[in-house]
């Protein structure tokens, strides 16, 4: 089925949700929920609730439907749904990580030389869970799942700039928490 | 594919299916979103005309102002006051509910409601807008019947 309609759009699928046949959500859902699960894990670190979240967003999704705004990115919304629903689940179990006191944000290296992109991919995964959420999760989102600093701004409300500085602070935190390891 | 994954899609087709989960009516969210809208103008408008109430009652009332003032706070319209709280957190408590996943920031939705308040505030000050619609307006049988009902006497 994905691939009689990988030449349609998310945003044409969600038209043809709405408008043709509600079938066509099981494409989204396919489209979507490996990254979503791998995006939501890494934010709540449990596998189960992750999971749980995922379904929960999909649905929640599916009824706000014909809310989206097909002009915009599909990808953005649909993440951002899950942000707030893995944000609930955060909240209630107050999993925040603690941010560390000694780390020097200040530093003029060029932390670019140090973390070529591929290589951060597989540290970022490892790492994920010792950095703070604040800061892991752009992080996660810039590298694992490739969002563009808009789509990351759109995805968690902030302006861009936040975005590049929490990015660049993460890289740092990286290198000082978990390179040592 | 992860096993805690496999039934996501078979889960959520069967709701879909079987009718559990429902498309809400593009309606929900026009209706959604105009009141909203509907709320944020109510509650700009009703804060235009406390400040402009406000106004109005510190120009007319001249000397002995603390006896004035203690009657102005006892016959003041406390309740526009609530409608206008009101107003401005149901239209962003109705915005946050159907716009969930839209960037909406909320500060500069406040801060602009507040500017528009002081800006039309300060233009009907300029203009004598308030004074013209008291006195000679549609608001002239209604300002004359909330003196008279609350003894205020106009300096005329």
């Amino acid at each position: 089925m994905m691939s009689d309609y990988e030449i349609f759009s998310d945003e044409e699928m969600v038209e043809k949700i709405r408008s043709i046949d509600q079938d066509f959500y099981a494409v989204i859902i396919e489209r979507y929920q490996n990254k979503l699960l791998r995006y939501a894990t890494n934010l709540i670190k449990d596998k189960d609730k992750a999971a749980d979240v995922v379904q929960d967003s999909f649905i929640k999704a599916f009824i706000n439907l014909k809310s989206f705004d097909i002009k915009k990115s599909f990808s953005s919304w649909i993440y951002r749904i899950v942000h707030n629903e893995a944000m609930n689940i955060i909240v209630k179990h107050q999993k925040e990580i603690k941010f560390p006191d000694d780390i020097d944000f200040k530093s003029k290296e060029d932390i670019g030389k140090d973390f070529e992109k591929k290589e951060i991919v597989a540290k970022v995964e490892k790492c994920l869970a010792k950095i703070p959420l604040l800061y892991s999760e752009p992080l996660a989102l810039f590298y694992i799942d490739e969002k563009s600093y808009k789509e990351i701004s759109d995805i968690l409300r902030l302006p861009m700039g936040t975005v590049a500085t929490r990015i660049s602070q993460a890289k740092i935190l990286m290198k000082n928490i978990c390179q040592k390891n | 594919m992860p096993k805690e994954l496999k039934n996501i899609t078979q889960n959520i087709m069967n709701k879909i299916h079987h009718d559990k989960i429902k498309m809400r009516p593009k309606a929900y969210f026009v209706i959604g979103s105009l009141f909203s809208f509907i709320g944020l103008v109510a509650s700009m408008l009703t804060s235009i005309f406390l400040i402009s109430l406000i106004r109005f009652f510190l120009r007319t009332h001249g000397p002995m102002a603390e006896y004035r003032l203690e009657q102005i706070i006892s016959s003041f319209p406390w309740w526009t006051i609530i409608i206008a709280i009101l107003g401005l957190v149901i239209g962003i408590w109705i915005l946050r509910r159907y716009d969930f996943s839209y960037k909406i920031n909320f500060k500069i939705i406040i801060i602009g409601f507040i500017l528009a308040i002081i800006i039309t505030g300060w233009i009907i000050d300029m203009t004598g807008l308030n004074n013209t619609l008291f006195r000679r307006g549609p608001m002239r049988g209604i300002m004359r019947q909330y003196f008279q009902e609350n003894n205020i006497l106009l300096n005329q």
